[in-house]
């Protein structure tokens, strides 16, 4: 294992000065699970013989894919980078790294970065002497084209080469004006996400059904990514349907999200798979995506102008099963078209003559059983493999079978389940403990920057603050230690996810601070000067004068935009009783932490105060953990949501010298109003205290510090029970009790917006 | 102008015709029970959910006269009680709106209180406790409330500014009657008789108006409301296409953006 460690070592090794810096750096890109198979990434390019530039390169570059879009991007690019090298030679690939990271920052996230890496491996293989020319032009070609459309026109180029080499190369060196006119063809092109939020609108608005969308992973099979696709709450669309342009092309998408629309609002439980056939399974999937179309037309009759133009099977021509089913399908939806065939006559009957039960999906089952066996006794062969529904705006059918097994947990269903696999990673303890295991040994071999990164680990000493004791009345200098810890890093994506889940909210949280930050001006009035006489007062200062009194001077009125200038520190507590269930939520005092300093971070941003946030426990005066989830001058960008997303509870809550600590950074900030807002869900206690009263007239100590030096405090309680003593600590007008702790996320923006306001 | 301290005024407060309103619960009972006690109300939901069609209605209901009051943010307490005025003769006192409906004996509708600055509606407090005064500081005078008055405030929460809320001191002095957009049946028969339109069509309407409402905080702030129905339907007695009816009745009113047109326009165009 030690060997794993080798070039990685070499890595820090080339610049001494920085190594301590780049090694806590590689720790923060490629936390526990990721590291192992980083350096064993590394091992492998190294040990192929790709040469030292190709190894160096891929270290540079896969780093700066882990620092864009995550570890797995670099992992993942040492496959391509051996599939390039292998095809196009050593020159390729090292320009694929060098691309890979560009890319990676340009596309942002990690699925679209694995299309591009498959898209490219599959190009190297096409057309191995072009490789390295396009990926050489990558930045130019993304900046015209998406992934998908990249796609299309590196096939063009290669079919209208036509298996010649040199007119490949001619094309992608742009030499033929075909190649640019190809470009610009493509970069033309419809793509969904052009239209995705209008789409997202269109299905909200027709069904009320509000899921993500998402394209279809790549390694799924080509006909089902050739189509759209629905299940466990989740859809996912083509990035663009091939022979569709323009207008037609919203049509489709329109069309698709209708119809998987109509499967989740009509649609019954999964059919089990059971014992049936290919054959079968599609049939039944005919019938039923008829069925639900049916329905959905009923309540909304303008959805048969949306579809049935896509039904353009012809009556005639063989009796193949793929002929068929569109005929069947056209059938079934259109009722001016006839088809000689007696079994599409047979299916569209049936179908009829159960139209009552039109309410109960068996009906399904049992037209496509039956019609299955027809098709059998008629020889008509069908073949699953090569099988595309048709039209095109109809989905795969995965979405309507239950297959038994949890085979549906495959790459595809990852962005759903990717926040149950955070969670199961914290209960994996044994694993990871394994891991370290393996680890072990590099800790051991005297490598300096790995002894530090272990102290990293463990936290670093950062400052001594004083506290006060009540009984002397005096405060104990240097008595508690802060040390700062890095959390492990979560999945980062658990923010945008929240984000989505509250969408309304975080749409609303942005509509409220749009329209007072354009807002009118505010009339201020009874001004000692301005633009405008105020009415009101002149009126009062003449009658003031006729009763002959002293008249209020005061009789302009102006106005003003109000400036904010105001630094916000948010202060987490993650003591162990955080990890408490709230009663009826099933998340935890932590998540609801968490999803509202989401919300609070995006109001924040939107507002542009500047903000941080960080979060504390405690384990005796020595050891008082605080870690830093934002800082002042970073954004809140992926780093951030990556340490918000590891947050765990641990230990007590040592109130006053994490205040202390988090008033020193805002003390920095050059802001008219400084606050502090803390979240705490208990008060002031540490397992060294067992006087109630010692931590809580420290914590009141430390608040009345701050006030003295400018900074507010602002105390959000969660849960009852704590009242008296929180009373104390900030008194009752900087201290907000939140009594049904799953509303914080909602409550807790617009509580900072009023605070702030 | 016109000094006014003769309660004949209140005549023209006095609503003649009933104004059609369609209960969807038992807020009619409900109100008059609150009434019948002078509690001081509040009426919430969105807009263009029938509160102040409601607030006519039980004024007529009640036989007594309704003086309504727009809140906006420039208002200020002696908009509300009252101020002096110069006249040739000298200074006169006028009363405000709320000052001649304590006095006479009229349900006091305060529209949109949360507009108003804070400072301006805690002159409601004394007449919303078993005091039921209203102290006119500046005149040095103190109104008791006439045995008929009642206030009546409507609150939308949630969308005006979340920098503006009522405070807790002042919300506690009402009860609340929470308004909602009627369901599908009600509302059908609501937009059938408010346009003149056959029962048909307002279902079509209404079935149209749910497509907008599922947009609620994803793109739109609201959708469409009952009143905003009524005005399609009106076009549509009038001749003008369905479809385009609710174009220029539904759609372009509550939005802007380009994708939610869209998004409203098929969405429509799929129920029609």
């Amino acid at each position: 294992m030690a060997e794993d460690s080798k070039p990685f070592l070499k890595l820090v090794s080339d610049e001494d000065s920085t190594t301590m810096q780049q090694d806590k750096g590689l720790q923060m890109l490629f936390p526990e699970p990721y590291m192992a198979p980083w350096l064993r990434a590394c091992r492998r390019i190294e040990g192929a013989g790709y040469g030292e530039a190709v190894t160096r390169a891929y270290e540079r570059h896969g780093i700066a894919c882990a620092q864009a879009i995550g570890p797995d991007a670099a992992i993942d690019l040492a496959d391509a980078v051996s599939a390039v090298a292998i095809k196009s030679g050593r020159k390729a690939a090292e320009t694929l790294c060098e691309a890979a990271a560009m890319t990676a920052r340009r596309l942002g996230e990690l699925p679209r970065f694995r299309n591009w890496l498959s898209l490219m491996q599959r190009f190297a293989a096409m057309a191995p002497e072009s490789a390295w020319v396009v990926l050489q032009r990558m930045k130019f070609l993304l900046g015209q084209l998406n992934v998908s459309a990249l796609e299309s026109w590196l096939l063009a180029g290669v079919r209208l080469a036509g298996g010649d080499s040199e007119r490949r190369y001619a094309f992608f060196t742009m030499e033929n004006p075909d190649a640019e006119r190809w470009l610009l063809r493509e970069a033309g092109d419809l793509v969904f996400a052009d239209v995705e939020r209008r789409m997202k609108a269109y299905l909200a608005a027709l069904f009320g059904i509000r899921v993500p969308m998402v394209e279809p992973s790549a390694s799924a099979p080509e006909a089902s990514r050739r189509r759209s696709s629905f299940g466990a709450g989740i859809i996912r669309l083509p990035q663009s349907y091939p022979g569709y342009r323009g207008q037609r092309c919203e049509d489709v998408f329109r069309a698709a999200l209708a119809h998987a629309g109509a499967h989740m609002t009509y649609g019954g439980p999964r059919y089990p798979i059971g014992q049936l056939k290919p054959l079968q399974v599609s049939l039944v999937s005919l019938i039923e995506d008829a069925r639900v179309e049916r329905l959905a037309m009923r309540d909304f009759p303008g959805l048969a102008r949306l579809w049935l133009p896509f039904h353009i099977a012809q009556a005639s021509g063989a009796e193949t099963a793929p002929s068929l089913f569109a005929r069947l399908s056209r059938a079934l939806i259109d009722p001016d078209f006839h088809d000689p065939s007696a079994w599409v006559r047979k299916g569209r009957e049936m179908f009829n003559d159960l139209g009552g039960e039109l309410d109960n999906p068996a009906m399904s089952r049992h037209i496509g059983n039956l019609l299955g066996n027809d098709l059998g006794q008629m020889r008509v062969q069908f073949n699953a493999k090569t099988y595309v529904v048709e039209p095109p705006y109809r989905d795969d059918n995965m979405g309507l079978w239950d297959f038994g097994e949890e085979n549906t947990v495959d790459e595809e269903v990852e962005v759903v389940l990717d926040s149950a696999r955070l969670e199961q990673r914290d209960d994996q303890e044994p694993d990871r403990e394994r891991e370290e295991e393996e680890e072990e040994p590099q800790d051991d071999s005297e490598s300096a920057p790995l002894a530090r990164e272990t102290l990293a680990d463990q936290g670093i000493p950062v400052a001594r603050y004083p506290e006060f004791d009540y009984q002397t009345g005096r405060e104990r200098s240097e008595w508690t230690t802060v040390v700062e810890y890095d959390p492990p890093a979560g999945a980062p994506q658990l923010v945008p996810r929240i984000l989505e889940r509250h969408a309304a909210l975080a749409n609303r949280i942005s509509g409220l601070i749009r329209s007072a930050r354009v807002s009118r001006a505010q009339r201020l009035k009874r001004q000692p000067d301005g633009e405008a006489l105020d009415l009101d007062a002149c009126i009062e200062a003449a009658v003031s004068l006729r009763r002959g009194e002293m008249p209020d001077t005061r009789v302009y009125q102006r106005m003003e935009r109000r400036q904010r200038d105001l630094a916000v520190q948010v202060v987490l507590d993650v003591s162990q009783s955080t990890a408490d269930q709230v009663p009826g939520s099933g998340s935890t005092i932590l998540d609801l932490e968490r999803e509202a300093t989401v919300l609070l971070a995006h109001a924040m941003a939107e507002l542009g105060d500047p903000f941080a946030i960080s979060a504390f426990c405690s384990n005796g005066r020595e050891e008082v953990r605080y870690t830093r989830i934002k800082e002042f001058e970073r954004s809140f960008a992926t780093e951030a949501h990556a340490r918000l997303a590891g947050l765990a509870p641990a230990y007590s809550t040592r109130m006053g010298a994490a205040l202390r600590h988090a008033a020193a950074d805002l003390q920095r900030q050059r802001s008219y109003r400084r606050l502090v807002l803390l979240l705490t869900d208990g008060e002031p206690s540490d397992v060294d205290c067992p006087e109630r009263r010692y931590l809580i007239e420290d914590a009141r100590r430390a608040i009345h510090g701050l006030a003295a030096r400018g900074i507010d405090v602002f105390c959000v309680a969660l849960g009852r029970g704590h009242e008296e003593a929180l009373n104390r600590v900030f008194g009752r007008r900087n201290l907000l009790h939140i009594d049904r702790i799953e509303r914080l996320p909602e409550k807790l923006p617009l509580l900072y917006m009023r605070l702030t306001a | 102008m016109t000094s006014t301290t003769d309660s004949g005024s209140l005549d023209a407060y006095r609503i003649a015709e009933e104004p059609y309103y369609r209960p969807t619960g038992d807020e009619v009972a409900l109100y008059e029970a609150a009434y019948a006690g002078r509690l001081p109300m509040m009426l919430k939901g969105p807009t263009g959910c029938g509160k102040t069609r409601f607030i006519e209605h039980m004024a007529w209901r009640l036989g007594r006269p309704l003086i309504t009051v727009s809140c906006h943010e420039d208002m200020t307490a002696s908009d509300l009680v009252g101020r002096y005025l110069l006249e040739p003769e000298g200074t006169v006192w006028h009363d405000g709106p709320l000052t001649r409906a304590v006095r006479f004996g009229a349900i006091c509708y305060l529209d949109e209180i949360v507009e108003a600055r804070q400072d301006t509606t805690v002159v409601i407090h004394s007449l919303t406790d078993d005091r039921r005064v209203l102290p006119l500081e500046k005149k040095n005078e103190l109104v008791t409330a006439h045995p008929d008055f009642q206030l009546v405030i409507s609150y939308n929460p949630g969308y005006q500014s979340v920098l503006k809320d009522l405070k807790e001191s002042t919300k506690q002095r009402f009860c609340a009657l929470d308004f909602r957009y009627p369901n599908a049946a009600i509302e059908v028969e609501i937009v059938a008789r408010e346009a003149g339109l056959d029962p048909q069509q307002a279902a079509k309407v209404v079935r149209i108006a749910e497509r907008s409402r599922n947009l609620r905080g994803h793109g739109l702030e609201e959708g469409a409301s009952t009143r905003m129905l009524i005005h399609a339907g009106k076009l549509v007695a009038r001749g003008v296409p369905l479809g385009e009816a609710c174009e220029i009745a539904l759609v372009l009113p509550i939005t802007d953006d380009p994708d939610m047109r869209d998004a409203l326009g098929h969405a429509i165009a799929a129920s029609l």
